[in-house]
């Protein structure tokens, strides 16, 4: 037991900084499932893009801001492509985001003219800020922590705005959005873009973090963000913009403590898939399970 | 002054709209609907079920693609206009008081996002502290207290709050043309009622043209300036304040016997 938390404690500060890389695409799962009730998954291709992206830049010898900035643009240009697939030819966004992820797997590769780059010779983000060991994981915390209370204040700055408001309206009812003026298409599209922009973010913060980019960093990455999401909300609630916006980053940062112990504990990190699954399906279900027993609890009986 | 044939007002001629043309089900549902209501003009549409009353009000406000025909309103060509163009010359208020608010955002920003209406977005805050007091004003003629309520979310208030808050909402920004679809069917007798006098209030002495469908006789002939009763797609009775004015539930129920059997000497 003793061993167990003593290895847990030994993780923290690496799980928080891989917390803290994962939220932006947290932020990137949170923005269609709640703001635009629209689930989508293109992240789990919009995630290694940017991560492709960004280590092709790098590995070319660009700078870290045009990098990140290229990831960000592709990202916001694969979000658009499902939020148009799913507009013109009306398939299910679900169905939309499957289809431009399997494409994005091609485009990746093609990105780094091969199936991985590797960026341990080149300036990152981490190095730049942190030195060139790219920094202590606390102190790459501190850095992902400033990024990410950059990104949550220009979001929720936006969701405030005229525009911000109108993507709202959208997630919340069609109908009346189109009644008061606003063009529901444009901001299915502009919404999935900028989902798209969060994700290709964390993709390149990832690549940068781990000096790596693999065209299956991807895999799983839509469950994190949703495992992460739901966690936050039942930490924090939805009851207002801030705490919607925050709960993706701060489940995001717990999700990997309960992944940190859970390895502590012996897991392989092959079985965290499994755990993440079964986690996100406790989340969903227990709303139901819980209706159900309540109703066959019935009404007392007198 | 405009008349009903001058720019001013809402025109619609000639409507024609066929559901799932070329199947078993093909159901023409509009056959040919020629309307108009002068500036400021109220206008009530009965009807029986299937009629095409609801169908003609979503052929005006775009959501729903005509076979043929036009709607001018307030001079204005709107066949071309998608539906969230349209709404820069009309609102609407629906039959499900579910569909006129967003649930998840609060009655505040629901007005802000109708105040708004007809005028293009921007990165501008996209609700004013400013605007509160008159966001209250609004709702204080309800008499319901969302007044005091402002920040909470829609998805707490019940039908008949949200369906006076989209009536609100609908007239905040004085429009052109209100459409009003059995907008009280929905509510319990007292809601009903209370909104149905928000909305006489509403659109009182503000020169707004509205186009409401009832269910209910006696408000169709209390009310209003213009009766007008369809059927089969067609408008089969149009009668001004003056010929409305002498009318009962009873004539108006001979009036539809008369017109569905003349109807079927026809076919």
């Amino acid at each position: 037991m003793i061993d167990v938390l003593n290895t847990y404690f030994n993780l923290i500060p690496v799980s928080l900084a891989q917390g803290g890389v994962y939220a932006f695409v947290a932020l990137g799962v949170m923005i269609p499932f709640r703001l635009l009730s629209l689930p989508d998954l293109t992240a789990e291709g919009s995630f290694p893009l940017g991560g492709a992206v960004a280590a092709a830049m790098l590995a070319g010898g660009s700078g870290i801001v045009p990098a990140i900035l290229a990831a960000i643009l592709a990202g916001a240009l694969a979000g658009c492509l499902t939020a148009l697939i799913h507009l013109a030819f009306k398939v299910t966004s679900l169905l939309a985001g499957i289809i431009v992820l399997t494409m994005l797997f091609s485009i990746n590769i093609r990105v780094m003219g091969k199936p991985n780059t590797a960026l341990f010779s080149h300036d990152t983000l981490f190095t730049a800020f942190l030195g060139p060991d790219g920094g202590a994981p606390l102190t790459q915390f501190a850095l992902l922590a400033v990024l990410l209370l950059i990104v949550c204040g220009a979001l929720h700055w936006f969701l405030l705005t005229e525009l911000g408001l109108g993507l709202r309206a959208v997630g919340s009812n069609q109908m009346m959005a189109r009644a008061h003026g606003l063009s529901t298409r444009a901001f299915v599209i502009a919404g999935l873009g900028l989902a798209g922009c969060l994700a290709a973010l964390g993709g390149a913060t990832m690549s940068q973090y781990q000096s790596y980019a693999d065209v299956n960093m991807g895999v799983g990455v839509l469950v994190i963000g949703l495992a992460g999401t739901i966690l936050g909300e039942a930490i924090l609630g939805r009851d207002s913009l801030l705490r919607q916006i925050a709960a993706p980053v701060v489940g995001s940062l717990f999700y990997f403590q309960f992944v940190a112990m859970a390895l502590s504990l012996g897991f392989k990190p092959s079985d965290l898939k499994l755990l993440t699954g079964l986690f996100v399906l406790a989340a969903l279900g227990a709303p139901i399970l819980k209706a159900r027993l309540d109703k066959h609890a019935g009404p007392s009986r007198p | 002054m405009t008349d009903a044939h001058g720019q001013a007002g809402v025109h619609v001629s000639g409507l024609r709209k066929t559901f799932f043309p070329g199947t078993v089900q093909e159901k023409a549902a509009l056959n040919g609907v020629d309307l108009d209501l002068a500036a400021g003009e109220f206008g009530i549409v009965i009807g029986s079920n299937g009629s095409g009353k609801s169908t003609t009000l979503n052929a005006i406000s775009g959501e729903l693609q005509l076979d043929a025909g036009k709607v001018v309103v307030a001079g204005q060509d709107m066949s071309r206009l998608p539906a969230h163009k349209r709404a820069h010359f009309m609102a609407r208020v629906f039959q499900d008081p579910m569909q006129g608010t967003a649930a998840s955002l609060t009655i505040e920003e629901n007005l802000a996002i109708a105040a708004r209406r007809g005028s293009a977005r921007g990165f501008r805050m996209g609700l004013k502290r400013t605007e509160r007091d008159g966001f209250r004003a609004a709702l204080e003629v309800l008499g319901l207290g969302l007044e005091n309520r402002l920040s909470d979310r829609v998805a707490l208030l019940s039908g008949g709050q949200r369906q006076s808050l989209t009536l609100v909402m609908a007239t905040l920004k004085a429009p052109p043309l209100l459409l009003l679809d059995e907008h009280t069917a929905a509510l319990d007798p007292r809601a009903a009622e209370l909104v149905l006098g928000a909305t006489l209030q509403a659109v009182a002495g503000r020169n707004i043209t509205t186009l409401m469908i009832t269910h209910n006789m006696e408000q169709a002939i209390t009310h209003g300036d213009r009766l007008i009763m369809m059927h089969d797609g067609r408008v089969i009775l149009n009668l001004d304040r003056t010929e409305k004015a002498s009318v009962t539930a009873a004539d108006l129920v001979a009036r539809f016997h008369d017109a569905v059997s003349d109807r079927m000497l026809l076919n």
